[in-house]
């Protein structure tokens, strides 16, 4: 669907079916130069089986108009504007490395906005190579080539798909081509206060980690779920671009926790 | 130049699209001979129909087996996704049903194999899809043949029989400005000597039956979507754009971009069409697609040295190979085809068509048949066979003559082919003399 956002054209996929603030909603947030489509193996799912689904394209990603945003906490905050705009009361977050700093960001500045926060291959900083950053200044392409190559795990650099016949680092490849990387690469390089906030989040958490993720290291992750007090996950042989590479298995353990938060709440009613 | 995968081409050609399975670590691809797929739920089987998780349901649309070599040609192409049909030319009326509805229209060139021909110039028609035809590197006849309701332009990168070359980036340049993709046919250049879609090209096509299985035992046919084509910004394919009722409304390239052709054609053509690809013959090209880099090389070098040995005999009176220096196609054969243009090869014999025929009768190493891009040499008469149900107007427009002999070169010792084409040389000369 579509909605207006600080003014902008902004799309957010909904699964496949209408938006309907009457049910338990789930906001996906894509990572750097990727878009909606990253979840395009969970959202489907989630609006089918009793949710709304909000997964929007960042500004100056893909769908959405607008200059692209230039920091962590703007994107957290533009987060806030969202939901409010797409008429959502509150939802569980789910966000994909970068896309998790807007997440933590959006728990601090609009936690009355948040019934869950959910983390997939991230961790409370995520620091980028300056040959990174200075490629995506110069070449953006030569920088997807970078993230591609170190983001994927072996599976999906021997070409394997959990998609039958489709080719993940391709797809990878032309929706990065179009999107603005150094804006996202930069923002998320110059956020630091994963920590921070940690501290002041009191909401149900957890992490879903790749075991094979060479950009956001199992390492990191672990260290912050800690600070998070969130529950971990770690998926093996996978790598960071976790929601495409291990749909299912990311799948479930969403399922897990936001389900059993809605049986909760339902159970307490 | 489009990527799917940061392995060496050779590399690709042997392991893309499939890791050892956990249960047995088969190192070859196993065979999934079945049609179905058991569910682990209701639910399971639900959310697989609804394509809320990639799965496997029936075998019509999607085969463990396939998929690893849908897998493997998109990543040789440097494509987001490839569907395997039964054959070449269902994979061609796949891409043509899936991009024109009735009222639609398309350009091809005219230079381009006879099935293919009839399935534009007559099949297609009557579902109501119009075809206009255009010298293949004519780019005022093409910019003047696009209409508001054309959906595609069409071309073979070497075309069949005639060799043409198409000028892939000339012709994806005018497609494009029109907001129209291009789709080529690139089946005698393997993506081991040209990757189309590094030009401009939008789709692919290919009957694998010939060099990707490279040992005539498997009928196949692949599309890769090249997924960089913007449908949305093309606004002529409402298909792809708008909700399609028997998915819920979905909206393919909302929910899927640069792979939503694949998906609709995976969707819509593998379910009602079910042109499907056997997982057996699906293991009977991989095998093939193993060593593609290694036979295209010998099959390029040997169609070099019996095109310069035919050029040397008497009885032959002309010769065609697209990057021979006296083709007007060499300097665009050159760049497209920097590893050579493939192994087809087309001469003209003496005694015309008697003289045609006795010399593919007495050949003993090179097969007469209807196939090309076999290991072993082949050899066809065009205007008998494959372009018999043309008129001379069309057949001479799709650069055939009554003297054409084809040939599909192989990789047997060149000495052989040799010896066997001077055999068929010396009953040519007799028919000639006894007229």
């Amino acid at each position: 669907m579509y909605l207006e956002v600080r003014g902008n054209r902004t799309y957010a996929a909904t699964g496949g079916k209408e938006f309907d603030n009457g049910l338990p909603t789930v906001m996906f947030v894509h990572g750097s130069g990727l878009d909606h489509r990253s979840w395009a193996l969970q959202t489907r799912w989630f609006a089918y089986n009793g949710y709304s689904v909000l997964a929007p394209d960042l500004p100056g990603h893909s769908l959405s108009a607008g200059k692209p945003l230039t920091s962590i906490e703007d994107m957290g905050a533009w987060l806030a504007e969202f939901i409010r705009a797409a008429g959502a009361d509150s939802v569980h977050a789910v966000g994909h490395s970068q896309g998790f700093l807007d997440v933590l960001e959006l728990a601090r500045q609009a936690p009355e906005l948040l019934k869950s926060i959910t983390g997939i291959g991230t961790a409370g900083a995520i620091p980028v190579n300056p040959a990174l950053i200075d490629a995506a200044a110069d070449n953006a392409g030569a920088a997807a080539e970078m993230l591609l190559m170190w983001g994927f795990g072996p599976d999906a650099q021997y070409g394997v798909s959990a998609v039958p016949g489709m080719q993940p680092i391709a797809i990878g490849r032309q929706i990065m081509a179009r999107n603005p990387l150094y804006e996202d690469l930069v923002a998320c390089n110059e956020y630091h206060n994963g920590s921070t906030v940690a501290k002041g989040i009191d909401l149900p958490s957890q992490l879903i980690l790749a075991r094979k993720d060479l950009l956001t290291p199992v390492k990191a992750g672990l260290a912050f779920a800690e600070e998070l007090n969130a529950r971990v996950t770690i998926i093996e042989r996978y790598g960071h671009m976790l929601p495409i590479e291990a749909p299912r298995q990311t799948l479930d353990k969403l399922r897990e926790l936001i389900g059993g938060l809605e049986r909760s709440a339902r159970g307490n009613k | 130049m489009s990527r799917a995968s940061y392995l060496k081409p050779d590399t690709v050609a042997l392991h893309a699209g499939y890791v050892p399975e956990s249960d047995h670590g088969s190192r070859a691809v196993p065979i999934y001979q079945t049609t179905s797929y058991v569910f682990e739920s209701v639910s399971d089987g639900s959310s697989l129909f609804n394509v809320e998780q990639g799965g496997h349901i029936y075998s019509r649309i999607t085969n463990p087996t396939v998929a690893v070599l849908e897998q493997r040609i998109a990543a040789l192409e440097g494509g987001s996704g490839a569907i395997c049909t039964a054959s070449g030319m269902s994979a061609l009326f796949t891409a043509f049903i899936t991009l024109c509805s009735a009222g639609d229209h398309l350009v091809s060139a005219t230079q381009i194999y006879g099935s293919t021909a009839t399935l534009l110039k007559h099949t297609i028609k009557r579902l109501g899809i119009e075809c206009s035809f255009i010298p293949i590197n004519d780019e005022q006849a093409l910019r003047d043949a696009i209409q508001p309701n054309t959906k595609m332009v069409f071309c073979e990168s070497i075309g069949n029989p005639g060799l043409e070359i198409a000028d892939i980036p000339a012709i994806s340049a005018i497609a494009h400005e029109a907001g129209i993709p291009l789709v080529v046919d690139a089946t005698f250049a393997t993506p081991s000597l040209c990757r189309p879609i590094d030009h401009g090209a939008d789709i692919v096509v290919h009957s694998v039956t010939k060099w990707m299985g490279g040992h005539g035992v498997a009928i196949g046919g692949a599309i890769v979507d090249g997924g960089r084509f913007d449908w949305a910004q093309s606004g002529r394919f409402p298909e792809l754009t708008e909700p399609y009722a028997p998915f819920h409304g979905i909206r393919f390239w909302e929910e899927f971009g640069p792979s939503a052709l694949a998906m609709k054609m995976r969707a819509e053509s593998m379910r009602d069409v079910g042109a499907a690809m056997s997982p057996h013959n699906a293991f009977l090209i991989l095998q093939g697609i193993e060593t593609l880099n290694l036979r295209m090389k010998q099959h390029v070098a040997n169609a070099r040295q019996l095109l310069e040995w035919l050029q040397q005999q008497e009885s032959v009176i002309w010769t065609n190979y697209p990057d021979m220096e006296s083709n007007p196609s060499h300097t665009l054969a050159a760049t497209l085809f920097p590893q050579g243009a493939g192994s087809m090869l087309c001469f003209g014999v003496v005694g015309g068509r008697a003289g045609g025929a006795a010399f593919i009768d007495s050949l003993q190493l090179a097969s007469n048949l209807a196939n090309v891009g076999d290991a072993r040499t082949l050899v066809l008469h065009p205007a008998s066979t494959t372009h018999s149900r043309l008129t001379v107007a069309d057949m001479k427009a799709a650069g055939i003559s009554e003297d054409m002999i084809r040939v599909s070169v192989g990789i047997e010792d060149i000495a052989d082919i040799k010896a066997d084409f001077m055999r068929g040389f010396k009953a040519a000369q007799r028919v000639e003399r006894a007229a």
